[in-house]
Parts: C-alpha cells; structure tokens; sequence
C-alpha cells in the first residue's frame, strides 16, 4: 500500500468513526420521550367514537410538543401517543391495557370510550397502578378501589337536572317529554336518571321508546310520540348521527315541538345529517368556541382535521392537557405522585373552565370531572351558546 | 284505527318497501343465477351513496344527472369485484361466501380511510312538505319511491322481455342446459353481478339521500335483503319484491302500534317460523 492510498484509508476510516460517534450521540441531545397510552375503537361502529378520541389527542399532544413538551422535574419530555383498538368489547379494552403496560412500558392512559372497554382498562391499569382518564357512564368505573382512574367526562347525573330545570324555566309551557334511545346500556341507564330529572322539574314523561342501533326509520317510533302528546322530544344517549337521522324525520312528519339532546355532545354531527332541519334544536355542549381557549381548540383542530368535530375530541383534548398539567406539578413519572397532582388540581384552567373533582358521596372517590356547561341552539346553520348552564 | 294514523303509516311501509325490494332484488338474483351469496352487497349500496354524494355534492352536478351517473359507477365497480373475488371462486358456496364477506369489511374500512368515519347528509333537492287532504307527505320520499318503482318496473320489463333477460331466466332454472343451449355463463353472470351492485347502488344512493351516508352503512341493507329473500325465497325475483313489501309495511305497522322491541320480536318469530314450515320462502322452490 503506497502512502497516498494509505492516507485516503484513514481518512475514510476517520470519517466513518466521525459518523457513527454522531449517529450515536444523536439521543442524548433529543428530548426524551413519554410514550401516552391510548384506547379506543377504531373498526366497526364505534370506530367514529376511537377516532375522536385520537384526534383530540393529537391536537393536544402537537399543542404541547410544539411549545416544547412537558417539563417533568429535570427532564423534559416529547408525548409520543401509541393507540390501539378495543373493538368496544371489555375483552378488547383489556387486551390495549395489557400490551400498552406489558410490552410498551405505558405508566398513562387516556380513553377508552364507553363503559364495556372502560371496566376492561380499568381492570388491568389499576393493579398495575397506572393512571387511566376514561369516559363511561357505568357505576363501576369509579368505585373506591379504582385508585387510578380519573372519569373526565361529565355523566347524565351531574348534567340532566340542571338541564332539566333550565328547560321548565324557558319554556314553561312544556309539560311533556318523549325519548327515543337505544335498547342497550346507553340507553336503559341513562333514560331513567334523565325521567327523574325532568320529574323534578314538574316535567311529565310520556314516551319513552328504545330501538337497537342500526335502525335508520325512526318514523314510526316518532309517530308514537306525538300521538302521545309530547312537546320535548329529547335525545340523550342517541349517538349523533341517530340524533340527526331523528331530528331530520320528526321535523319532516311537522313536529313542531321542542328538540334537545341533554347530553352527547355533537352538534356539528347533527346540523350535518339534519340539514336545515336542524334549525332550532336546542343541545348541551362542553365549551364556548367563541372563548379564547375554545377558538384555539377549534383552530388547531380544523388545521390537521377536516369534517364535523365530534363531541368527544375536546374531552381528550382536555384530558389531556390536564394530565400534561399533573406531570409538570408532580417533577415525576411515578403514578402516585401524578395521581396526587391529579387530585390536586382544582382551579386549573381547562378548555371547561376550572378543573373541580368530585364523587365522593356518589362514588366513594374524588375522581369526577365537573364542570359548567352550555345550552347550544341551532340558527340559520349555526349553533351558538345561549345559556350556561351548572352541574348538580 | 283512525285515517289520521293509518295513511301516513301506509305511506312510510310503502316508502321502506320500495327500497328494500330495490336492495333485495339484487341480493336474490346473484344467488339465483351465479349461486353465491353476496355478503358485500350491503357495500355497494354504501358505495352508491357516496357516489351521489360525490356527484352531486362534491361536483355539484344536476340531481337528475348525478343519480343515473351512479347506477353504471357501482356496476363497472362490481364488475372489478366479480372479476377479482368471485369469478375464481364459481361453485365454490362457501369460499364466495367467505371471500364476500371479506370484500365487505375490505370496502367499509376503506371507505372510512377514503371518506372518513362521520355520517353526511345529502341535502335533497326535493324538501318540501306536501300537503294532501290535511296529511303531510315529505316530498323526498314520494321523489324517492317513484324513483325505486320505476328502476323496479324497468327492471322487470328488461328480464322478461329481452334476450338477455331471457339467458339470465334461463341460466337461474338450470346452469348446464343453458350452456348446453350455447348460453354463455360467464357472460351472464357478468351481467348478474353488474344489474345487481348496479341496483344495490341505486338502493344505496336513495337510502343515503333520505337517511344518512355513511361508511357503515351496508349492514343495515344487508340485513333488510337477507330478511326479504328469505321471507319471500332465495333466489326468487318475484319472492323478493312480496317479501319486501311484507317487510315494509310491517316494520311500518309493528313499529307504530307496538314500538321497536316487538317489530324485531315478530319479524324474526315469522322468519323463524317460516323456516321451519317453509324453508324455501313463500315463492322459493324447495332444493332437489
């Protein structure tokens, strides 16, 4: 080897090493990064729900990666969401639990929706103390011995009677109401806690019809109603694109009474599928979008996502940022720390207002969600807040 | 029972029924003649609604031109399924049956990563309230069901009255006389598989355009045909248009009177029933 060879070797060599020292150091100048478990469903036809769910999580996780990540006491870290499918059965909901804490080493979980995969995820997260933030409105979700599960959504109890109320107040002509709900747990659970409340409002229920999903005719279903003489057609448990399909009919059979989903938010579901009809539906709704947190929300959403928002994104997105917010108080990644953040919370500002914990007389643990909501009426294609409405 | 319930309750069975002959039909021809039970047929009714949706929604084409443009759209799409998944599998029941289903969930998910997961709405031209001797009648539906009528009228005159409708009679009675005839089967079952997606997809764009679109959709077709052609023979055209007006008018009148639960509890009693007394329908021909 001549030495002119012998230096263009070396060089060779010097680079390579140069290289790979580079490719090797690369991590440690990165943030690192937490990985946020997710569950939801994403085939069949709760798929709508999963997706909501993901994308409320996104557009929470890229607002707080673009402004840095979580600062987690000396360490700051990126989010990094790894979501799997529950089919919306608890058989399902148990095995994303079990693959997010077993193999991808997840200590947080948000989601799923819905009470069968919420008790699956319950059931395995919280021997394994990590924390889940889930919806679902069955009563075994927030028991005493689910130390480390947080509900952020608001069930039928804490909404319906305020509701209720502000609806024998407005219209006090109305004396009747009818429901058309789903013949599952949706809705044989929520219907009779709705009946009470509007019982409790001098509110007389005088229809209260089920259909199994996947039924597009509701006509029948709504004639019965109105031989019965119903001026409230209200539509708690009915998934939005029902709702619509409903609010649709009733309107094109002339029923001229009073619309109102209490509960379920997903209005923007609804106005898509009722067209004009929509006009005048009265709904409950989570959050102001005219509010400054509440524009930036529906801003950043409608950046990376086109079609209706659906009612659940803002809860993820919410859940979210409150959980980011526990991470950062706590200076740490161990589950009891942020758990007791998480407890500590109230009065932090949220997309909802303040955070308030409650469920300690109803569940036996402080671990619910509430907060204010607002009375949404359909005009001319447009749903706007007209009154706020508190949680009891 | 007064006049004011009974019209407007005779009226939406008649409006059900019209569509439910139209998906049905389709179904029941696919198996009388190429022996094979479509379970993605439910699909291309969804795939008609999204095709009048992208027509006349997105391209903002005329109504009148929009809905036949989607008759051909679902029917070259079926004719790529036919040739694809179920021309190699011809006498084969069970794997066409598990490759049909497999389509099924294919076109679904696919129209959710298409289109995205939310139900739309296809606003109707046609939204006005009639107004009838005091009885309201939305005006969509009677547009909808005088369309379903006539595809169902044209339908029957082009099986009974020309030559091809004539190979298709031909080749549902008895497959190896037809070719023994010089009828080709494969040409035929060609044109099976087009009418029919073609009128699942009609189905389909109407049932979107009066209900809601979605990439779901399917299932609630699916499940109306194989309840009609059983109910009225599987494989048997004119079975399929006495099923479906049994079944929309009694969802119609059930639903009503008794509410949801009951319509279910009686329509599936019939149908159990009527399996046991009569497993080949009520114009079905009992197999040899």
């Amino acid at each position: 080897m001549n030495a002119k060879n012998w230096w263009a070797g070396a060089a060779i060599a010097g680079l390579t090493m140069l290289a790979f020292v580079l490719m090797m150091g690369a991590p440690a100048v990165q943030a690192e990064e937490l990985k946020i478990g997710a569950v939801g469903t994403l085939s069949g036809g709760g798929t709508e729900w999963g997706k909501a769910l993901q994308r409320g999580l996104t557009v929470a996780i890229d607002e707080i990666n673009e402004a840095g990540g979580v600062k987690v006491g000396n360490k700051t870290y990126t989010l990094k969401m790894i979501m799997y499918d529950d089919q919306y059965t608890a058989q399902g909901g148990t095995t994303a639990a079990i693959r997010l804490i077993n193999v991808d080493g997840v200590k947080f979980i948000i989601g799923p929706v819905g009470s069968p995969p919420a008790l699956g995820v319950v059931a395995v997260a919280n021997p394994a103390k990590v924390i889940v933030l889930s919806d679902g409105y069955s009563g075994k979700i927030l028991t005493p011995e689910s130390k480390y599960n947080f509900r952020i959504q608001i069930p039928t109890e804490y909404f319906a009677p305020g509701m209720a109320k502000w609806l024998a107040k407005t219209y006090p002509k109305a004396k009747k109401v009818g429901f058309i709900s789903p013949n599952d747990a949706v809705g044989q659970t929520l219907v009779p806690v709705q009946i009470e409340a509007y019982k409790a409002a001098g509110i007389e229920t005088v229809s209260d019809e089920k259909f199994d999903r996947g039924m597009a005719d509701f006509t029948p279903l709504i004639t019965r109603m109105v031989a019965r003489g119903a001026d409230i057609f209200e539509l708690d448990g009915d998934a939005p694109g029902d709702a619509g399909l409903m609010v649709k009919q009733a309107r094109q059979m002339g029923y001229k009474g009073i619309i109102i989903q209490t509960g379920g938010p997903g209005t923007d579901e609804i106005m898509r599928v009722a067209g004009k009809l929509a006009d005048d539906f009265l709904t409950y709704d989570l959050f102001d979008p005219a509010d400054p947190s509440g524009a930036e929300f529906v801003k950043r959403y409608r950046a990376q996502f086109t079609g209706p928002i659906n009612g659940l994104s803002p809860i993820y997105y919410n859940g979210m940022k409150i959980l980011a917010e526990a991470l950062r108080r706590a200076g740490s990644l161990d589950t009891d720390k942020v758990k007791g953040e998480l407890e500590k919370l109230d009065g932090f500002q949220t997309l909802f207002g303040p955070v308030r914990w409650d469920g300690k007389e109803r569940y036996g643990v402080r671990h619910q969600l509430v907060h204010d909501f607002f009375v949404t009426q359909v005009k001319d294609g447009k749903a706007k807040p007209i009154a706020r409405v508190s949680h009891e | 029972m007064s006049s004011n319930l009974v019209i407007p309750i005779v009226f939406n069975g008649l409006s059900l029924s019209a569509i439910y002959i139209l998906v049905a039909l389709g179904f029941t021809l696919v198996f009388g003649i190429m022996r094979v039970i479509n379970f993605a047929h439910g699909e291309f009714a969804m795939m008609g609604g999204f095709a009048l949706f992208i027509c006349y929604v997105q391209l903002g084409l005329p109504y009148w031109l929009a809905l036949p443009l989607v008759v051909p759209t679902v029917g070259l799409i079926g004719l790529v399924a036919e040739r694809i998944v179920f021309r190699p599998l011809y006498g084969q029941e069970l794997p066409a049956m598990i490759a049909g289903l497999g389509l099924s969930v294919a076109l679904a998910d696919g129209a959710v990563v298409v289109f995205d997961v939310h139900q739309r709405n296809i606003p109707s031209p046609f939204d006005d309230i009639l107004t009838v001797s005091g009885f309201t009648f939305p005006e969509d539906r009677v547009i909808v069901m005088g369309i379903a009528v006539a595809a169902l009228i044209a339908f029957w005159l082009f099986i009974q009255f020309t030559s091809i409708g004539l190979a298709l009679r031909t080749v549902a009675q008895d497959r190896e006389m037809a070719e023994a005839q010089g009828i080709d089967t494969s040409a035929t079952y060609r044109i099976t598989f087009f009418l029919a997606t073609a009128m699942a997809g009609l189905a389909g764009a109407l049932f979107a355009q009066i209900y809601a679109l979605s990439p779901y959709m399917g299932l609630v077709p699916l499940v109306k045909a194989f309840t009609i052609v059983i109910i009225g023979g599987l494989g048997s055209i004119a079975g399929a248009a006495l099923g479906g007006i049994l079944l929309g008018m009694s969802e119609s009148f059930l639903n009503t009177f008794y509410g949801a639960s009951v319509a279910q509890f009686a329509s599936f009693g019939a149908i159990m029933l009527l399996l046991i007394l009569r497993p080949w329908g009520l114009l079905g021909r009992p197999e040899v």
